[in-house]
């Protein structure tokens, strides 16, 4: 009897097929409903005026020209550009450098993995708020450190102006994301066997080499999927820099998310779509290609 | 044998650096907390040890942090437990039934994860309004569900797969229904698997900053980052030691959590992210 439903069950019958539709149904059903169709309503929306107390009109693509007219939107999107092409590459190189370390055999391995961990558990807002303070003009550490031990001697108005703001960004974003990074890449270089190292080393191969010729080549594949991963990550950055600066000085580290959420906020839905419109299909692109060099393992399921 | 030497001071060096780097932020957060004045590193003022900070955060209700702490608890951990119960049910259709498109819904689980949030909170904002959910906890317990199953179902179908397939046939063969062989078989087998997607996801929802900022309005559902982001002044000084106080007990848990489950969690992320 029971051996009979099982063998049944190995042809993909009805029965199998109603009972996965009822194990993935709760599943489906929710990102529908919360993720789906807010999306869906958001694209629609980009095609309204939605203005709070006013009445909704169509108007079509009007939203998104006006949107490449905007001087603040090109603002937001060339800032947003910038941040990912510095603090992208900074991410990677650092976090490969403590990929190295975490895989190198030293003592307390397991704390130092655990310590790196640390900013990236918890939340941004919270870490962007003591940023907030180090990078205080009059006594925050940054200045103490600047000044004091005299990187520079004098103090510098990390929130005040827009390169300090722009450098005080990435700075606060490195941190926070590195570890992600250096997670992944140490994976990759587990993976790397251990004889290829060895066999280099008695070739009689010094550290630079054996990274370059033998690691480097073999993790390249993961590094190329991060820094795709970490880019639309990027795109789509909002807590970390909207405590930290709050956009400014004078919106210049606005990024694309918050100037589509400022128009939420001030109930104008119609342009605040688009906006979210343009980051999503800019975004979503970028996934696809994601999905597609990601080379994930699912051929044994 | 030099060789050897110089990439153990290298090592060292990279260590100090690296966790330096890492964790100045806390010390700098603590010591602020525990300062009478948060402008101690300037000249004319010194470092006073005060646990006013503390009681003020832990003590005042008129501050609402403990609401946020509990706020972001109660949410966090249900969203972690609907995400592993609606993740394990999906991942074992995916892995034990034949079923037509089962790779596309994991792709289609993985470019989910990767949508922005913004191109869905101005619309879930409505709804929300809709609905009557507005700071409320489902208000944010069914979109932070929503928004994390995607990677739980990827590392949950991840662990699931390396279970041997005789283990949970053995109990269908002895008469256990497909519920009974998930829950009396493959999840017991995949607990370690199961913990990480727990933590991931009860990290993510206690992180989230979009969906709290927009639709809670106060301390009745708002999370701790964002009562923390928001924190004010009364008299318009921004009140820094009290802040850092409630970012060292929001901050505590979570490092704690950290230092014992690291092995989990680096697993589960690993999983869940890229397999180049």
């Amino acid at each position: 009897m029971a051996g009979n439903r099982l063998e049944k069950n190995r042809d993909g019958t009805n029965k199998d097929i109603k009972t996965a539709c009822i194990f993935i149904l709760p599943l489906l059903a929710l990102i529908f409903l919360f993720i789906l169709v807010p999306v869906i309503g958001t694209f629609i929306n980009s095609l309204f005026q939605d203005v709070s107390f006013l009445d909704k009109r169509f108007i079509f693509l009007k939203n998104f020209q006006q949107l490449f007219v905007d001087s603040g939107f090109r603002q937001a999107l060339r800032f947003t550009l910038l941040f990912i092409l510095v603090s992208v590459p900074l991410e990677i190189v650092l976090g490969t450098v403590f990929a190295l370390l975490m895989n190198a055999d030293v003592p307390l391995r397991g704390l130092l993995r655990a310590c790196v961990l640390i900013p990236w558990a918890i939340p941004a807002a919270i870490s962007a708020r003591t940023w907030e303070l180090i990078y205080n003009y009059s006594y925050g550490l940054a200045n103490f450190i600047f000044t004091e031990l005299g990187v520079t001697g004098w103090p510098v108005n990390w929130l005040g102006t827009s390169l300090g703001a722009f450098g005080a960004v990435v700075v606060a974003d490195v941190w926070k994301t590195t570890p992600f990074v250096a997670i992944i890449v140490l994976a990759g270089l587990q993976a790397v066997p251990k004889e290829l190292i060895s066999q280099a080393k008695a070739d009689g191969a010094n550290l630079l080499q054996i990274f370059f010729k033998i690691n480097l080549p073999l993790i390249k594949p993961v590094i190329i999927v991060t820094l795709l991963f970490r880019t639309i990550d990027g795109l789509r950055v909002f807590d970390m820099i909207y405590v930290l600066t709050g956009g400014g000085p004078g919106g210049q580290t606005t990024t694309i998310s918050h100037y589509a959420y400022k128009y939420f906020l001030s109930g104008d839905f119609g342009y605040g779509s688009a906006a979210s419109v343009v980051l999503f299909v800019v975004a979503f692109s970028l996934s696809v290609i994601y999905v597609k060099l990601g080379r994930f393992e699912t051929g044994q399921i | 044998m030099r060789e050897d030497k110089i990439k153990k001071i290298i090592v060292c060096i990279g260590m100090v650096f690296c966790l330096t780097f890492c964790l100045f932020p806390f010390v700098y957060m603590l010591a602020v907390s525990l300062s009478t004045r948060a402008d101690f590193l300037s000249q004319q003022v010194t470092f006073k040890f005060t646990l006013d900070n503390f009681r003020a955060v832990l003590t005042d209700r008129s501050l609402h942090f403990l609401d946020y702490l509990r706020n972001s608890i109660v949410v966090s951990l249900l969203s972690a437990f609907f995400c592993v119960a609606v993740a394990s049910s999906a991942a074992y259709a995916i892995t034990r039934l034949k079923f037509p498109g089962k790779m596309y819904l994991l792709f289609f689980a993985l470019a989910v994860s990767m949508f922005p949030q913004i191109g869905l909170v101005g619309y879930l904002f409505k709804f929300m309004t809709k609905l009557g959910w507005i700071n409320t906890y489902q208000g944010l317990l069914f979109p932070y569900t929503a928004w994390i199953l995607p990677l739980s179902l990827w590392i949950l179908v991840s662990y699931f797969s390396q279970i041997p397939r005789e283990l949970d046939k053995a109990a269908l063969v002895d008469g256990c229904t497909y519920w009974q062989s998930l829950i009396k078989v493959i999840l017991p087998v995949a607990a370690p698997g199961v913990l990480s997607v727990f933590l991931l996801s009860f990290i993510f929802a206690f992180n989230e900053f979009m969906f709290a900022l927009m639709l809670t309005t106060d301390y009745k559902a708002r999370t701790v980052p964002v009562g923390i982001a928001l924190f004010q002044g009364l008299h318009g000084q921004t009140p820094w030691g009290n802040i850092m106080a409630a970012s060292v007990v929001t901050t505590l848990p979570v490092v704690i959590l950290t230092l014992i489950f690291q092995r989990r969690i680096i697993s589960g992320l690993t999983r869940g992210a890229v397999k180049g």
